[in-house]
């Protein structure tokens, strides 16, 4: 019973509550004189925005900043042990490893690909189909993405029948199967990059391939006049054209690099030394070491913030040259 | 406003409530915190059984409900313990009835906090024939040892009700290609000639992939050798991190399981082994030729190989016990078991618990199939299950499995250790030496 009266409260309580903030405050306000109306009026508009995100976006990142530094009970200050933690041993080394590759390879390709797709479709007469069939494994969730791959990468002993599709091409060339989220590190961590990017490069192909249309065809045409190749003008002309855009969207590909979680939890839950920065921080928080999961949760957006910085700059310049 | 409403996760709408009970003063009282009184008709319980599991339970339940009137409200919920956690840490509602803790720390402090209830007063006058009908495994601390925190007897006391069990560590075989005695100590097992039996390609099959919990099957199989070769005063000291896992007695269990999961013993080599999931593991037993002679698995299997294979438990399958390692150790026996826990003490409550310790109702569990019960004289109609039921009564420890009851991060790395010995037994030194560093890591609690 009490679940329903929180969640019957919560529905229809709070926009209620809201729309009377909103309505009585109009009301006081109208009564103020002019100026201060003008004055007071964008703050009382956003304080209830602003008073949530403190509560639940401000307040818990000051908090997981404090827990980093305290014990598992909050009871005590620690100094720098979650951190010293997280920087000797072995296994989040190998997880700080395994991110770095994810950060440069999963970006590089998602983003190149993305770019290449999308500068190769704008050229042929079928290119809503092609895009579209790149973009297919964008929508579907990386679990499920994860789960396909797995089949895709089955292994079954040498000599019987592969189901897993990479090994039954391999086993048609005669070649033995290999066990791609076994063999490591290189085979399997490649493995399971190749699954980010192939969820990835439809959505950089998206973005970068809108952008390109807004170049217009003026600038190429001149640049054809002047006896440019194809070749280029993708060099010279497009590229210099699209870098805004591969700017935020490299960037968002880093930021989810960073925050690659589910596609490793599911393929391999960090076997064969295939744990990321994520993996870590859960596996900590499952075993309780609140501290040293907070430690790791810091890391990760000391790493993010200047990531996110730069994407928001690009894009507020994107948004002055309109 | 839309947006800022978007934003509202569950939390802030409790946040929400608190702030409307200031606004409105409306009458529902102290919101989350009222719980549901001392009820006599409604009891709260959460499980973690879906499914089959799940269907068994309701019919365990149906009877009780209809006879006493008491409404049970079911919830599967994985997630209890974080959840009842928190709950302790917030003083918010807790269920009825849920599965006790497994970490021995966990129950410790719950214990001292109040919020698990003994069954000696839950059970009442109906205490002492629940422990002379349990398996003694299963409610009684080893002799001169009045805890055991693996079955939540602490300070002599019971928090948890023991309703279903499991029997680990049984070697399953084909009935038409293994033909010969189940053999008595583990050196006659590995030292058995595969192909004298239908041609069978191989010792053993083994799967231990299992999604996220990958390693798992590896480690049932490493703590049925390290309890019978070690034994359970080691074993149980491993688990609870005072043994290290470089310690000559855990090497000498990983050196034994590798005997186990070696090129040659194991169907379709090491990769298979790590490929393959562990219900899919056995299927190569029914082949022809067999693929192997021999898997290792707990009870619950023979509904995979019925369900893969079409074959009968008992006409074309059966299992012998785990072999003697070292006979000093003979009668440890690995299993599971499910428990329920009180967390508010209800009438409603006491009278659920006391209807779950019956024979009647436990019958009922053994009826539909899959699984023990925890009282030692139910009637087995499946011949697996009949024979299991012998195993645990013989077991003088019934021990726990190891992983499971450590914590979490030391179980993964436990886990996969067994992955990359697998694959690569050369690395076994630097495994044990890691384990060794996640070990003080893990058990430290700050």
């Amino acid at each position: 019973m009490d679940q329903i009266i929180t969640a019957v409260v919560a529905v229809v309580g709070v926009p209620l509550v809201l729309l009377g903030y909103i309505i009585g405050g109009e009301k006081v306000m109208e009564r103020l004189p002019d100026r201060l109306q003008g004055w007071a009026r964008p703050y009382f508009w956003a304080l209830p925005a602003v008073g949530f995100a403190t509560i639940f976006m401000v307040y818990p990142m000051v908090r997981t900043v404090i827990i980093s530094f305290r014990n598992n009970d909050d009871t005590e200050w620690i100094g720098l042990a979650n951190y010293k933690y997280f920087f000797t041993f072995p296994d989040t080394l190998t997880a700080l490893r395994n991110s770095v590759a994810w950060l440069v390879f999963y970006t590089f390709f998602a983003v190149f690909l993305g770019l290449i797709i999308a500068i190769l479709v704008d050229r042929v007469r079928y290119e809503s189909l092609a895009k579209i069939a790149i973009f297919l494994p964008v929508p579907i969730s990386a679990v499920a993405a994860s789960i396909i791959w797995k089949f895709m990468f089955d292994y079954q002993p040498p000599g019987t029948t592969q189901t897993g599709t990479l090994n039954a091409v391999l086993a048609t060339f005669g070649r033995d199967p290999v066990a791609w989220l076994i063999t490591g590190p290189f085979v399997n961590n490649a493995a399971l990059i190749f699954v980010g990017i192939w969820t990835a490069v439809g959505f950089c192909m998206v973005i970068i391939s809108a952008s390109l249309k807004a170049i217009s065809s003026e600038v190429l045409e001149a640049a054809r006049i002047d006896g440019a190749t194809e070749l280029q003008i993708v060099r010279l002309v497009v590229t210099p054209l699209l870098w805004p855009t591969i700017t935020v969207v490299g960037t968002t590909m880093l930021i989810n690099a960073l925050k690659t979680f589910d596609i490793v939890y599911v393929m391999t839950n960090g076997a064969y030394d295939t744990d990321v920065i994520a993996t870590r921080m859960f596996s900590q928080l499952q075993s309780s070491h609140f501290g040293r999961a907070a430690a790791v949760g810091v890391v990760l957006f000391i790493a993010i913030v200047p990531l996110l910085i730069v994407n928001i700059r690009r894009f507020q310049q994107q948004e002055e040259q309109r | 406003m839309a947006e800022v409403l978007a934003r509202l996760s569950s939390q802030a709408k409790a946040l929400g409530l608190g702030t409307l009970l200031l606004v409105v003063a409306c009458s529902t009282g102290g919101g989350g915190t009222s719980g549901g009184g001392a009820s006599t008709t409604d009891v709260t319980v959460w499980t973690a059984w879906g499914g089959d599991e799940l269907k068994a339970f309701r019919d365990v339940l149906k009877p009780f409900q209809d006879s006493t009137g008491i409404k049970v409200h079911l919830t599967t919920n994985r997630d209890s313990t974080n959840q009842i956690a928190n709950g302790i840490a917030a003083g918010t509602d807790l269920p009825d009835v849920a599965p006790g803790p497994t970490d021995p720390n966990l129950v410790k402090s719950w214990i001292s906090k109040g919020a698990l209830k003994p069954m000696e007063t839950i059970l009442g006058d109906k205490f002492n024939d629940y422990i002379s009908n349990t398996y003694p495994a299963l409610t009684t601390p080893a002799a001169g040892q009045s805890d055991n925190p693996y079955i939540l007897v602490v300070g002599g006391k019971h928090y948890a009700l023991m309703v279903k069990t499991q029997v680990k560590g049984l070697f399953w075989y084909n009935k038409k290609v293994f033909t010969g005695t189940a053999p008595k100590t583990f050196d006659e097992l590995l030292g058995l000639n595969p192909s004298q039996f239908g041609g069978a390609k191989s010792l053993f099959c083994a799967g231990f992939e299992s999604g996220a919990a990958s390693g798992w099957p590896a480690s049932d199989q490493i703590d049925n050798i390290i309890m019978r070769q070690s034994g359970d005063q080691i074993y149980t000291s491993w688990i609870q991190g005072k043994v290290k896992f470089s310690d000559p007695a855990i090497k000498l269990g990983y050196q034994t399981f590798l005997k186990e999961v070696s090129d040659s013993a194991v169907f379709g080599g090491r990769n298979t082994a790590l490929s393959t999931n562990f219900g899919k593991a056995g299927d190569p037993m029914f082949n022809s030729p067999p693929g192997c002679l021999f898997l290792e698995q707990a009870t619950f299997i023979a509904n995979f190989f019925h369900q893969n294979k079409g074959v009968t438990a008992g006409t074309d399958f059966d299992f012998f016990a785990h072999p003697s390692i070292n006979s000093q150790y003979d009668g440890n026996v690995n299993g599971f078991y499910d428990q329920f826990s009180v967390y508010n003490d209800t009438p409603a409550a006491r009278k659920l618990m006391q209807y779950l310790a019956t024979k009647d109702a436990q019958q009922i569990w053994a009826d539909d199939g899959g699984t023990l019960g925890a009282i030692k004289t139910l009637k087995y109609k499946d011949p697996i299950f009949a024979r299991a039921a012998e195993i645990a009564s013989g077991a003088k420890n019934l021990l726990v499995t190891a992983g499971d009851f450590m914590p979490a991060d030391m179980q993964k790395a436990f886990w996969q250790s067994l992955l990359n010995v697998t694959r690569n037994p050369g690395s076994l030194d630097s495994e044990l030496k890691h384990l060794d560093q996640v070990q003080a890591a893990s058990y430290a609690t700050s």
